[in-house]
């Protein structure tokens, strides 16, 4: 997963996160396509899913947060996208765990998350930004 | 509205892939309604349309266009069509629906979007069993990354 400038929304912590969010992701994908049989990786598959699922609901919050402080008039919406997507992490934590650690289920889940991860901080998060820079907030975000 | 609902969903995928895959795009060409194009293999992906209007938007990804894609996403290289490569496909398709849908409800066309159904290399396998599909018309949108189809299906 590729970070790229052009991802920034000019809030120093989101940007630093989403920067993160992105190297965990990639651990994870890279990982998880690594030409080892399955039963060799699987332990750090799910060492590095973890990893990086902790790390997603952390983001959330934080970026949460920030929104709310800034008064950002999409914040209910947003949260909603974030429980959606904290919900199917859940759920498909629970249904690989109760597979037996499928491999299948974990690359569906893994194709779905990149796709995913991308259009919400292409897209969703920059309206952010856009707001926060109407009202003044970029730079000020302390 | 089947011109209105074809020429929104084209402006979604057009906005959607040039966003997230920062890719050249062109603008879509209008086909004549019939078959889209046979590929030896390409993943097909119906999303249900439900409200105002009933029916399903199709999205063909060939082969070639979906390992591209894939790979500007993840920063790797794919060289087959796999559970990864279809769920990825499968959410950009799903992501353009919403967007779409969310830009009919400006014009007050109200409609939700079902769960994505996909094939692979079976393209009539997704046509809604036992019910008359008409009202047909389907674009082609060519990208840096490849060809992508789409058709919309009214019932």
């Amino acid at each position: 997963m590729v970070w790229k400038e052009k991802y920034k929304i000019g809030v120093d912590l989101i940007d630093r996160q989403h920067e993160e969010l992105f190297g965990r992701v990639t651990d994870f994908v890279e990982t998880l396509r690594s030409p080892v049989p399955w039963p060799e990786k699987v332990e750090k598959v799910n060492s590095t899913l973890s990893f990086m699922k902790d790390y997603v609901v952390a983001h959330f919050d934080a970026e949460e947060a920030y929104q709310q402080k800034i008064g950002y008039d999409k914040l209910d919406a947003h949260k909603k996208i974030h429980s959606a997507m904290v919900a199917y992490v859940s759920d498909f934590a629970s249904e690989y765990e109760k597979a037996g650690y499928n491999e299948q289920l974990v690359q569906q889940f893994a194709g779905k998350l990149l796709a995913w991860l991308i259009n919400h901080v292409t897209c969703e998060d920059q309206k952010i930004a856009d707001f926060a820079k109407r009202k003044g907030e970029i730079g000020h975000e302390g | 509205m089947k011109g209105e609902i074809l020429a929104r969903f084209s402006a979604a995928t057009r906005e959607v892939l040039k966003m997230m895959l920062d890719i050249d795009v062109e603008d879509a060409s209008l086909e004549a309604s019939g078959a889209v194009a046979e590929s030896v293999e390409e993943i097909a992906i119906s999303i249900g349309l439900t409200g105002d209007f009933s029916g399903e938007t199709d999205f063909y990804f060939p082969r070639g266009t979906a390992l591209e894609m894939v790979k500007i996403m993840s920063g790797m290289a794919f060289d087959e069509v796999d559970d990864f490569v279809i769920s990825a496909m499968g959410e950009i398709s799903n992501i353009i629906s919403g967007n779409a849908t969310t830009e009919l409800s400006k014009q007050k066309i109200i409609c939700d979007i079902l769960p994505p159904k996909i094939a692979v290399g079976d393209k009539d396998a997704l046509c809604p069993c036992g019910k008359e599909v008409s009202r047909s018309i389907q674009t082609t949108i060519h990208t840096s990354a490849g060809d992508v189809s789409l058709a919309v299906k009214l019932l």
